[in-house]
């Protein structure tokens, strides 16, 4: 097994690792597990591999060089160390057959708890068509997502498909004007993510609940979902509202795809809320403006709009009583009650049933009325208090006059 | 036994009933007496009955008027604040957890706690109004003049205390503003050479306003600072009352014919017919100006009572800072618009204006004569109201780059997020003519 000139394979790792070690690296943690190993003969020339590698996840699994670029690591001589099953740089389609020979391996996979469909989905995703399909480069591969030698774990902050980080992965190709206009597709998501409800919570909130470009395109099956798919894919998350919506009207055209289901009226990336004031105005857009279907939606405008008036009058009522320096729990207790009918008729909206939109309007008002019976007890207490005023001051008058016509009296007699 | 209890008693009331037979005059003192029963025995020995006679029978100079009045109102207003402090205290709990609640339940719940908070707000200001014009009267009528310097120094020291009775009080109410004026008051003081970071460090006790902080200005305000007043005051009016009032500017305090010495007596001035008696023209006055201030306090706390903030925090800045204290309003208008340098040369003008009557010795008292004392003096005077009017317009929290950076630094080790990933300007916006253009 022993060859000549391993010591000098020693001799010439060790004086390698201090020339590129960067502070970051922390003697004893991954580092000593290839040092020791005698057989890393690649190193030696591609050393900027190994800071990468060492980070990853395949490095604390015992998988080498070697694994997967052939070769033979106990060379330190170029041709000697390319030598054999020897792959190099392996191309997009190479590397898709390349991870999948571990990757699809489902009894190989099981022990780490990972998936071994990959590949399975990749061939049914847009980019697995183009690529595997139409042989078309520019489609991704394994490694265009997932970086080639850092591979980390989903949850570690640094991967590329981190919550955080994968709508700037895809952004990487998706914002490319040039690329994207062979295939006809917009650049804006990105954009519009970034503004939306969903990337607010993600980039702002750290709220990796909300999905990031994958929650509703799938990662390795990625596609565009169709129109009548667009339910199903909000269904995932936003499940009371989606079960309201097909209760309501507007379900059999959304599974007949007659029309695209939430995006009728919220946008796809942009995902902006549409305000109580403007409820009326998006049924018009399918809607004739004096159909019934339309007064439905002006009535149920009118609804929210009013209990959205109530709930910001409670909010300033119990500011002003807390200015006061009233204790307020019991008056923000009711206007989270409140606040809890009126998340539940934005739910309601989606089915059109008046009756229940009535129901949780008055919901809204009764928590919101104790708020106000709360703040107009407290004005009235703060007129009777003015009232204090009178005796204060006709005491003070009586006293002045008293002694006005006491110093008369005394001048009086200073004089007499 | 039950004899000599019987005797005892017996012999008791029939001294206090020829007490009562034998006083012949039905004023006030009557009535004392009367209702005081002990009274009799107790004023054989003592002579407390001819005492308040002599008492009433002082006369005072025949100038002495409605613009002597500021010192006794700053009297009652600190009686006034003693009377309310001690109510509030029964309510408040100086803690970090309690003292906000405390407030709010005297404020809201206890019957009539709100008249008596906001009359202690009320007065602590009035109190700084009339203190600066009783000082004013002083200084520009050269009342400090010998033989009376010694009640200038003790008033300054009054003054001191007074501003030390409401810096101590204006943090415990605990609430946003409390807090974070303290905190700005406290930076600008350790910002300035002459105070500096160490005295600033002893007052709050901690790096921050904190509990420390607060039970340390809690004592202060309610164990150390009364003491110091009352002992004060006591000296104060002693001098008052031993050197009597400055006469007017006009009259040489050499050439005063009733006035050959430090003080003067009741005798010679009823000898020569000067003099207003104290009783009654004095006394009527002082009632007058009695009620009308305890009636402005209150209706000042009736109509304009002391908003609260939330709950203080020290993780967050208020949304707006809002003073509730005339000295606050004038220290956040220099340390705003002059900085800490700006607000330590204020005080500096204060402090020549106060120590100006060691120096200032010579009889002259017109005000026309003295012109440093003068330009002194009514610079600081505008230079005070200036202050008052543009703090008072004084809404914002501050841009003090310390402030910030204290709050960030805790709530960035609890918050986890990561940061937003700088991905440089979007290539093509939505709507964008160009970009349109530019795809195939």
């Amino acid at each position: 097994m022993k060859r000549p000139g391993l010591g000098l394979i020693i001799a010439l790792l060790g004086t390698a690792a201090p020339l590129e070690a960067s502070p970051a690296v922390q003697p004893g943690t991954r580092e000593p597990a290839i040092e020791q190993d005698s057989e890393y003969g690649c190193l030696v020339c591609h050393a900027e591999k190994r800071r990468t590698f060492t980070m990853g996840v395949h490095s604390e699994r015992g998988i080498h060089c070697d694994d997967c670029h052939g070769g033979d690591p106990s060379s330190v001589e170029i041709a000697a160390a390319h030598r054999g099953r020897f792959l190099g740089d392996p191309t997009k389609l190479q590397t898709i057959e390349l991870c999948s020979s571990c990757h699809s391996d489902a009894s190989r996979m099981r022990q780490y708890g990972l998936d071994s469909g990959q590949l399975a989905e990749f061939r049914t995703s847009r980019h697995g068509q183009l690529l595997l399909g139409r042989g078309d480069l520019n489609a991704p591969t394994c490694t265009d997502c997932h970086d080639a030698h850092l591979i980390l774990p989903p949850d570690d902050a640094r991967s590329n498909v981190h919550p955080t980080n994968i709508p700037a992965t895809c952004a990487g190709c998706h914002e490319d004007e040039q690329l994207m206009g062979r295939y006809g597709l917009p650049t804006n998501q990105f954009h519009d993510y970034r503004t939306s409800a969903h990337g607010i919570a993600v980039f702002e909130a750290a709220n990796f609940a909300a999905p990031t470009c994958t929650g509703c395109h799938g990662s390795h099956a990625a596609l565009p979902p169709g129109v009548t798919e667009v339910v199903n894919v909000c269904d995932h998350c936003h499940v009371l509202i989606g079960r309201a919506l097909h209760q309501g009207p507007h379900a059999a055209s959304a599974v007949n795809g007659d029309f695209p289901g939430c995006l009728a009226c919220h946008s796809n990336h942009g995902t902006e809320r549409i305000e109580p004031a403007g409820i009326a105005a998006v049924c018009t857009n399918c809607h004739e403006a004096g159909s019934r279907a339309a007064a439905v939606g002006v009535e149920i405008q009118e609804e929210t709009v009013q209990a959205a008036a109530e709930l910001a009058a409670a909010e300033q009522a119990i500011a002003e009583l807390r200015l006061s320096g009233r204790q307020v729990s019991n008056e923000v207790f009711r206007l989270e009650s409140a606040l809890t009918s009126y998340r539940q008729m934005a739910v309601a909206q989606h089915s059109f049933d008046l009756a229940m939109m009535e129901d949780l309007s008055r919901g809204v008002r009764t928590n919101t009325s104790l708020v106000r019976a709360t703040a107009e007890a407290r004005a009235e207490q703060q007129w009777e208090h003015k009232l204090l005023l009178v005796p204060v001051w006709f005491l003070a008058f009586s006293t002045v006059v008293l002694v006005w016509f006491k110093f008369r009296d005394l001048r009086h007699q200073g004089r007499a | 036994m039950i004899g000599r209890v019987w005797r005892a008693v017996t012999g008791w009331v029939s001294n206090v009933w020829s007490d009562i037979r034998a006083s012949t005059d039905a004023s006030l003192l009557g009535v004392a007496r009367f209702v005081g029963l002990l009274y009799g025995p107790i004023d054989r020995s003592l002579r407390i009955d001819e005492a308040l006679r002599k008492a009433l029978k002082y006369r005072l100079a025949p100038h002495v008027g409605w613009r002597h009045v500021f010192g006794g109102i700053t009297y009652l207003l600190f009686m006034i604040l003693v009377v309310t402090g001690v109510l509030l205290s029964f309510y408040y709990r100086p803690s970090v957890e309690e003292a906000y609640p405390s407030v709010q339940h005297m404020a809201s719940e206890v019957s009539f706690g709100w008249l008596i908070r906001d009359l202690h707000v009320w007065s602590a200001n009035l109190i700084v109004l009339s203190v600066l014009a009783h000082m004013g009267r002083v200084f520009f009528t050269a009342a400090y003049k010998p033989p009376r310097e010694t009640s200038w120094l003790i008033g300054l020291m009054l003054l001191f205390v007074v501003l030390a009775f409401g810096a101590t009080g204006y943090l415990l109410p605990w609430d946003q503003w409390a807090y974070w004026t303290v905190t700005e008051v406290l930076d600008a003081m350790s910002a300035t050479i002459l105070l500096g970071g160490l005295a600033t460090g002893a007052i709050m006790g901690d790096v921050i306003v904190s509990g420390a902080t607060l039970s340390r200005f809690f004592a202060l305000h309610v164990i150390v600072l009364p003491w110091i007043a009352f002992a004060l005051l006591g000296y104060h009016f002693t001098l008052v009352r031993r050197r009597g009032v400055a006469p007017p500017a006009e009259v040489k305090e050499t050439e005063d014919p009733w006035r050959p010495s430090a003080a003067w007596t009741v005798e010679e001035l009823e000898k020569m017919d000067r003099g207003v008696p104290f009783f009654p023209h004095h006394l009527l006055r002082i009632l007058v100006v009695v009620v009308l201030v305890i009636a402005v306090a209150i209706t000042l706390a009736v109509l304009f009572p002391r908003p609260m903030a939330d709950v203080a925090s020290p993780y967050q800045l208020p949304g707006e800072l809002v003073s509730t204290w005339v000295p606050v309003d004038v220290s956040l208008a220099l340390i705003r618009y002059l900085g800490p340098w700006g607000f330590t040369a204020f005080t500096l003008l204060g402090l020549a204006m106060a120590l100006l009557p060691l120096f200032d010795r010579s009889p002259e008292r017109r005000l026309r004569h003295r012109p440093v004392a003068a330009v002194l003096g009514v610079t600081f005077f505008v230079g005070f109201a200036a202050a008052w009017i543009v703090g008072r317009q004084l809404r914002d929290v501050p841009p003090s780059e310390r402030l910030p950076e204290v709050p960030s630094a805790v709530s960035d080790s609890v918050e986890p997020g990561v940061p937003l990933p700088d991905l440089g300007p979007t290539p093509l916006r939505p709507g964008d003519p160009d970009a349109e253009r530019s795809r195939p």
